[in-house]
């Protein structure tokens, strides 16, 4: 059966942009919007530092490789076990899923001192600030691995009214592991793409555009 | 097998008997919220009850369309001499729940309360450190109520609490389908199933890779 | 040579305060003894606004040389996420306010909207480090309310997954204690023990950790030829270590010392406490839900509930190495009395238990785990209530940690073994 387009519905009565409380402004997509008109409409902008603008910066020197190199192979990550997945994450820290051999032996207990914020467990609302109060007092460059479920999306809590719903909500996310909670060995792969990402310079956290307040988490309706 | 603790606790508390119900581990009373701390020392001294350890101390809301009672604070009791848990329902009321605390009889209940507090707004009176114990000190609801609902009771609130960040019906994504039938480009979410003619994408990629850029 | 000057005088540091703070006095206007008094200092963690109740007045009023030191969520050592605010004389506590709530992602709450088989899978992340337990409790009450009993064969594999998973919460309680206490070995011996017993776990639940093997009337699978390989292959490498891990610890001169006299729990004290489990029992009272309330197949077994009478660090270290002989003595009986039949007992995908009300507790290493649960004769529960034996233990450190050092602070809370995914629900 053939369905007739409808054109987008601008909802202008849909409220002043507020958007902790549910009021969010009206996505108008002008005509002939390209590229750029389209992201700065949804809010996802890439940083004007970010990737490889012009054709210097695409061809790396001798010096940043190796020095890529190095970073990749002793990240020294924080330890910020939150939940039941950094049970896991010690386990991958321990004998038998050594991730020593990697370079990661050192869980840096000083934010100052620690490159990669392996965030494992699940993010609450009244842990999100001092989570990234950690996070900015990291030195760059710094990444950010989110570890489960409940750091990806909000994982098995999903409609809970104290969880964020994921830790890109809040912070800017490298690599994301699934896994209600991941093996060592998943959280290994994890690693490893990070070490990827490192060597080519892909890092999040030079390209992360503040968005503004976010609706970190479910809320419940109140009467 | 829990004869002996009804009728010890039938001899105590004659005026409670016709509250009481017994199930094949547990001994139930009701009483009033005022007398909480009175029925609970009771059995807590009595050398024939003997209850002597607090297993837990819990609230019920039974909702806001309920008078009487709207609330309930659920104990749990152990004792050596009798094979079945004891458990004392007291009842709070609706408009200003408040009930006395027993931290006096034991310590331990001080968690417990601060929970209660948090979770159901409950007002443990005597209570010497009532404050919230899970969510942050400046949040204004109590989550365990009944008419706090999550997301997934939206269907039962009158005003949906919450608003989702993606709003798909103000996409536009036609101008990522050029080349396709409109009646290609109006369905969204795209589905696995197509009535009628198959549409050939340009290109040999899959309606996927031309889907919003994220 | 220079001659010292007999006129100058090192200062009081108590002093130098007190004229720090007439000089801002002076400055800003705020007097002593005016209602500004109250230590409010946001850069701590403090709550920055008049104490409301009179334990928070107590707690941040500070005297003179107090100080409020803010060990935060995140710290090598709080088990997760806690924080603790000490108050501080020199190195020596005075006092202790935790705060929780950390990590509190409201499962009771969730559960009220969930069928009483996906409850299950909602309390495993509780108590993570013990999730058969998590599980075992509300299978219980749900058996209760809807009226059915497991089949012989669910009890007796639900009672071996649950003292297998007794015995590495335990052994791995061993490691935290003695990394608190600046150890490396025994975590990384109780870490290897741990990932064997959970690779075993995984052999017939398929999760390492957060198993989602217990349902209402049963288990989900019966074991398999793996799991029995597996456990024998197990059985006979895990006394040895346990003793290895033991070996380093218990005889070990820096580690008794640390822990002999520190934190001592009176039995009454632990009694109007709340508190259960190792911790209760090190502190003389024999309470053990197995056998004061048994539940699925405990009163057929032998085992002893042990005591220990000094309620100090030492005692709840050595009450746990004992609890793991007596787990490993019951995984031995269990094997070798358990009969044939099915493993699940016929209940529908979505029960629905008539109305009515369910209390069921067990002893998890923790402690004293019960769950309440109220059916309205839906899919859901009415209401679903855990009590978490973490939490109820934490009221202990207030009255437990004034008088030791800071550092003896952490081998007292790993002593007392919480889990805050517990503690926060």
């Amino acid at each position: 059966m053939a369905l007739t387009p409808q054109p987008p519905k601008t909802d202008t009565s849909a409220g002043s942009g507020d958007l902790l409380h549910g009021n969010p402004a009206p996505i108008v997509i002008p005509d002939g919007a390209g590229d750029d008109e389209l992201l700065r409409e949804f809010g996802m902008e890439e940083h004007p530092r970010g990737g490889f603008h012009g054709l210097l910066e695409v061809i790396p020197t001798k010096a940043d490789y190796i020095l890529d190199l190095i970073r990749a192979n002793s990240l020294w990550p924080l330890l910020s076990g939150l939940s039941c997945c950094a049970i896991e994450m010690m386990s991958t820290a321990t004998s038998k899923n050594d991730i020593d051999r990697f370079g990661m032996f050192p869980f840096r207990a000083s934010p100052r001192q620690a490159d990669v914020l392996i965030v494992a467990g699940t993010l609450t609302t009244k842990m999100a600030g001092p989570l990234v109060r950690l996070w900015e007092q990291m030195p760059e460059p710094k990444w950010c691995v989110a570890m489960g479920t409940c750091t990806t999306s909000g994982g098995r809590f999903k409609r809970s009214y104290s969880v964020v719903q994921g830790v890109d909500r809040v912070m800017p996310v490298d690599v994301y592991v699934p896994g209600c909670p991941p093996r060592p060995e998943g959280l290994i792969y994890g690693m490893l793409k990070l070490h990827e990402l490192v060597k080519q310079r892909r890092g999040q956290w030079s390209t992360y555009v503040d968005r503004g307040p976010q609706r970190v988490a479910w809320e419940g309706d109140v009467r | 097998m829990a004869g002996g603790l009804v009728r010890a606790l039938s001899d105590r508390f004659p005026e409670l008997a016709d509250t009481l119900w017994t199930d094949e581990d547990t001994v139930e009373i009701q009483v009033e919220g005022s007398r909480n701390v009175e029925v609970l020392q009771a059995v807590r001294d009595d050398a024939e009850l003997g209850f002597w350890w607090l297993a837990d101390a819990a609230a019920v809301d039974y909702g806001p369309d309920r008078d009487d009672p709207r609330f309930e604070v659920v104990y749990h009791l152990f004792s050596d001499r009798h094979p079945a848990w004891l458990r004392i329902r007291a009842r709070v009321d609706r408009a200003d729940p408040r009930i006395p605390t027993i931290t006096g009889l034991w310590e331990g209940a001080m968690f417990h309360e601060r929970e209660m507090y948090d979770m159901m707004g409950i007002v443990f009176e005597g209570n010497r450190d009532l404050r919230r114990i899970y969510m942050s000190p400046d949040y204004r609801s109590f989550p365990q109520r009944k008419d706090f609902l999550l997301p997934d009771d939206a269907a039962d609130s009158a005003a949906a609490g919450v608003v989702p960040l993606e709003r798909p019906e103000t996409w536009d994504l036609s101008r990522f389908r050029e080349g396709l039938t409109s009646a290609a480009a109006a369905t969204y979410p795209p589905t696995a199933e197509r009535t009628g003619t198959e549409q050939e994408v340009e290109g040999g990629e899959t309606l996927a890779d031309q889907s919003r850029p994220r | 040579m220079t001659a010292v000057d007999p006129e100058i005088r090192i200062p009081d540091p108590i002093e130098l305060d007190r004229a720090e703070e007439e000089r801002l006095a002076a400055r800003f206007g705020t007097a002593p003894g005016s209602a500004n008094e109250y230590a409010g200092f946001e850069t701590v963690g403090i709550p920055d606004r008049p104490p409301q109740t009179e334990r928070e007045a107590e707690m941040y009023s500070l005297e003179e040389g107090e100080m409020l030191l803010n060990m935060g969520p995140q710290h090598p050592s709080t088990h997760g996420v806690m924080r603790l605010v000490l108050k501080i004389r020199g190195e020596v506590v005075t006092d202790l306010d935790p705060v929780l709530g950390y990590l509190h992602r409201g499962i009771e709450k969730l559960c009220e909207n969930a069928t009483y088989t996906t409850v299950l899978t909602y309390v495993d992340p509780m108590d993570y480090m013990s999730a058969m337990h998590n599980e075992h409790a509300p299978a219980i009450a749900f058996e209760k309310l809807y009226g059915i009993k497991a089949p012989p064969r669910a009890e007796y594999i639900r009672a071996l997954v649950v003292e297998l998973n007794r015995v590495f919460s335990h052994g791995l309680m061993m490691g935290f204690l003695a990394l608190d206490m600046g150890g490396i070995t025994p975590i990384l011996y109780g870490f290897i023990n741990r990932d064997d017993t959970v690779e075993l776990l995984a052999s017939i639940s398929g999760q390492r950790m957060l198993f989602n093997f217990f349902r209402v009337g049963g288990v989900n699978w019966d074991v398999n030829d793996e799991f029995i390989n597996r456990l024998s292959r197990w059985r006979a490498e895990v006394g040895k270590a346990i003793d290895d891990n033991i070996a380093l610890m218990t005889q070990n001169e820096i580690f008794t010392q640390r822990t002999k006299g520190m934190g001592v729990l009176t039995a009454d004290q632990a009694i109007s406490l709340g508190v259960s489990g190792p911790n209760l029992r090190a502190s003389g009272v024999p309470f053990d839900v197995r056998k004061a309330h048994p539940y699925s197949i405990y009163p057929e077994l032998e085992f002893e509930v042990i005591t220990r009478p000094e309620g100090d660090t030492y005692a709840r270290y050595l009450q746990r190495v004992a609890e793991i002989e007596q787990s490993l003595h019951l995984i031995d009986q269990i094997v070798d009395r358990m009969p044939h039949g099915p493993v699940q007992a016929q209940v529908p995908g979505i029960i629905r238990p008539r109305p009515g009300r369910a209390f069921a507790a067990i002893e998890s290493p923790r402690g004293f785990y019960s769950v309440y649960a109220i059916s309205d004769g839906g899919p859901n529960p009415y209401r679903f209530r855990m009590r978490d034996p973490s939490f109820i233990s934490l009221q202990v450190m207030p009255k437990l940690m004034p008088g030791h050092l800071i550092a003896d602070t952490m081998a007292i809370m790993a002593s007392l073994d919480p889990i805050m995914g517990g503690v926060d629900k």
